[in-house]
């Protein structure tokens, strides 16, 4: 594995009185992809929304590129950037004054925000609707506004929740390349999904959690062990 | 307070693009003058209208004329009483040794007939009585021992249109605040979450005391445009209309001492609304429900405004100067009507309604910084 960026310690969240995460544990490492599996109920988003510091954990420790998610929040936000499946956009701002707005609240310099802002515009190739009132966008589009708003203040850790859920097949194709984009560039990209064919192409490492618990990890591979495929490895996993 | 600015510029600009609060803003510009002068027109209509009095009988000497000259129309009826309920306004039977009148006071009609009816009998009375005793070589002075003369303190007329500004105004000064950052609050809360924006909005290191604070402030700048826009409106369609109690050809004006106590009760309502209801919309899933949640508090608001219409010799002590939204419609009362401003007064209802703003922003934040925020939806 490479140098840790999230390591993950023991997890626990309870939700009312739903105990979601029952001492979870994991490390992703700096430079790969590394999958969240499990099925709708798991407790991937509630994992997810810890480690970005919208939960705090009831029990044991998230740590972000040696920042606590406890003691040092902002330092943890300013390190990441997430995009989940609920594209949520301000409707009655443009694509580019989305992703402006989120650049400024992530502390984007003034003197450099029109360069990240055009750079990640192009980067997206989101030229031709950037100026557009998002509430016109397609959801593909609007995606890409989503994207471009986690990473335009260049974090090293990216989440992605179910990201293609509500994408169509091109849609979609351009998120998974994104992710191995990212990874080449040295970032940490966590993919959590439900889609394990996705995962098994993607990922460099993977856990299952199942009802809040790590059920397996390892390398897709690993995992996958002497069964056909990462689908029934988690299918026996899971009954089991 | 960088990220307050980033936050409150954005929203305005969301503000300024949203139809409902431009259209909200718009309707309150023209609804004003709309009313003022519909009250302007039916009030003038009122007192030049003729109204008709039945009658039975002989019309004792000179008293038709009078009537006539008060736009009393006199119509001979068999029944005068039967008349009065609906063929004329009055019902009069005339009788060698009195007058039998008939009305119906649940008609204003009928009233504002019987107002004139009295008063030119009264005047009537008068002449006769005077005209008797001169036949007989007395002074008709005797009939008034005591003569008063009148010096009022201040301008009859000007009071008149004090007393109806002094319940306007507080009215859509309270209502515009609270009407026109209602739609701006929800959209900025219940709106967000809505539109599944919120979580973004919280992912980013900006604090979130700081990002509320943009939202408050953007909420209370829509509030103040709506509340300048109405009451502007309603000055400059009073200075062209004229209303009941204005003495006619005179038109209504604010002094000069009630402008600067209005707008700084306007600021202090506007941050304390925009608090509540940005803390009422964060607790809503949705504009719908955000929506469910405000309307009490409008009718909960207004209710202090109408103490003035009901009460309007209403004179508090200090303490009920602590009551919010009261004390601000009694401040500006006392600025309107005495022309002065009551500076022990004005300084309590600065301190109960910048701490309701306080305890609001408190609860807001609170609310704001919640799990369940996010969790509920």
């Amino acid at each position: 594995m490479t140098e840790a960026a999230v390591t993950v310690d023991r997890l626990r969240k309870t939700l009312g009185k739903n105990e979601v995460l029952r001492g979870i544990s994991f490390v992703a490492g700096k430079g790969e992809i590394f999958g969240l599996l499990g099925p709708n109920g798991a407790g991937k988003t509630t994992t997810l929304r810890t480690i970005c510091t919208l939960l705090a954990p009831d029990a044991g420790s998230i740590n972000v590129l040696g920042f606590d998610t406890r003691s040092a929040p902002q330092d943890v936000r300013r390190r990441v950037g997430v995009v989940t499946a609920e594209i949520g956009v301000y409707p009655r701002l443009s694509a580019r004054e989305n992703i402006t707005y989120f650049a400024q609240l992530s502390e984007v310099a003034d003197g450099d925000l029109r360069r990240r802002v055009d750079a990640v515009i192009e980067r997206l190739d989101m030229s031709s609707f950037a100026r557009q009132r998002a509430e016109s966008l397609s959801s593909g589009q609007k995606q890409k506004v989503a994207i471009a708003r986690a990473i335009v203040h260049d974090p090293p850790v990216l989440m992605f929740d179910e990201p293609t859920s509500n994408l169509d097949v091109l849609a979609s194709k351009e998120i998974r390349d994104f992710m191995v984009e990212s990874k080449g560039r040295g970032k940490c990209v966590i993919f959590s999904t439900h889609v394990l064919h996705d995962a098994e192409r993607l990922c460099d490492r993977v856990t299952i959690i199942h009802k809040g618990q790590v059920v397996a990890g390892g390398t897709p591979a690993e995992v996958r062990g002497d069964r056909r495929d990462l689908e029934d490895a988690f299918l026996q996993l899971v009954e089991s | 307070m960088r990220a307050a600015w980033i936050v409150y510029r954005k929203e305005l600009v969301e503000i300024l693009r949203d139809r409902r609060t431009l259209m909200a803003i718009g309707l309150s510009a023209l609804a004003t003058p709309i009313v003022l002068s519909i009250i302007s027109q039916v009030s003038t209509k009122t007192a030049t209208q003729a109204y008709t009095i039945g009658y039975s009988g002989e019309i004792p000497a000179g008293l038709d004329v009078l009537l006539t000259s008060v736009g009393l129309k006199l119509e001979q009826v068999d029944d005068p009483a039967a008349a009065a309920k609906q063929q004329v306004d009055l019902g009069i039977a005339f009788e060698p040794s009195q007058i039998d009148e008939y009305y119906d006071p649940a008609r204003q009609s009928a009233q504002i007939a019987d107002t004139r009816l009295q008063t030119v009998l009264g005047q009537y009375d008068a002449a006769k009585a005077a005209a008797a005793l001169q036949e007989k070589g007395v002074d008709p002075g005797i009939l008034t021992p005591l003569k008063v003369v009148a010096h009022p303190l201040s301008s009859p007329v000007k009071a008149a249109e004090n007393a109806f500004l002094s319940f306007f105004l507080p009215y859509i000064l309270i209502t515009m605040i609270l009407t026109g950052g209602f739609s701006a609050a929800l959209d900025s809360t219940a709106g967000e979450r809505e539109r599944r924006t919120l979580e973004s909005l919280l992912m980013t290191p900006a604090p979130r005391s700081r990002v509320l604070l943009g939202k408050i402030g953007a909420v209370t700048t829509i509030s103040l445009v709506a509340a300048v826009v109405a009451i502007g409106s309603m000055l400059v369609a009073l200075s062209q209309i004229s209303l009941p109690g204005s003495g006619g050809a005179a038109h209504i004006s604010l002094n000069a001492v009630a402008v600067p106590v209005m707008v700084w009760v306007a600021l202090l309502l506007a941050v304390g609304f925009s608090s509540l209801t940005l803390a009422l919309g964060t607790l809503a899933r949705s504009f719908r429900q955000g929506q469910a949640y405000v309307t009490p508090l409008y009718f909960i608001t207004i209710f202090p405004a109408s103490i003035i219409l009901f009460i309007p010799d209403f004179n508090p002590s200090l303490a009920y100067y602590l009551i919010p939204v009261l004390n601000a419609v009694l401040v500006l009362r006392d600025a309107i009507v005495h022309n002065s401003v009551a500076w022990p007064a004005l300084i309590v209802t600065t301190i109960s309604l910048a701490g309701t703003g306080l305890l609001s922003w408190f609860a807001t934040l609170r609310l704001f910084t919640r799990e369940a925020l996010l969790t509920r939806s």
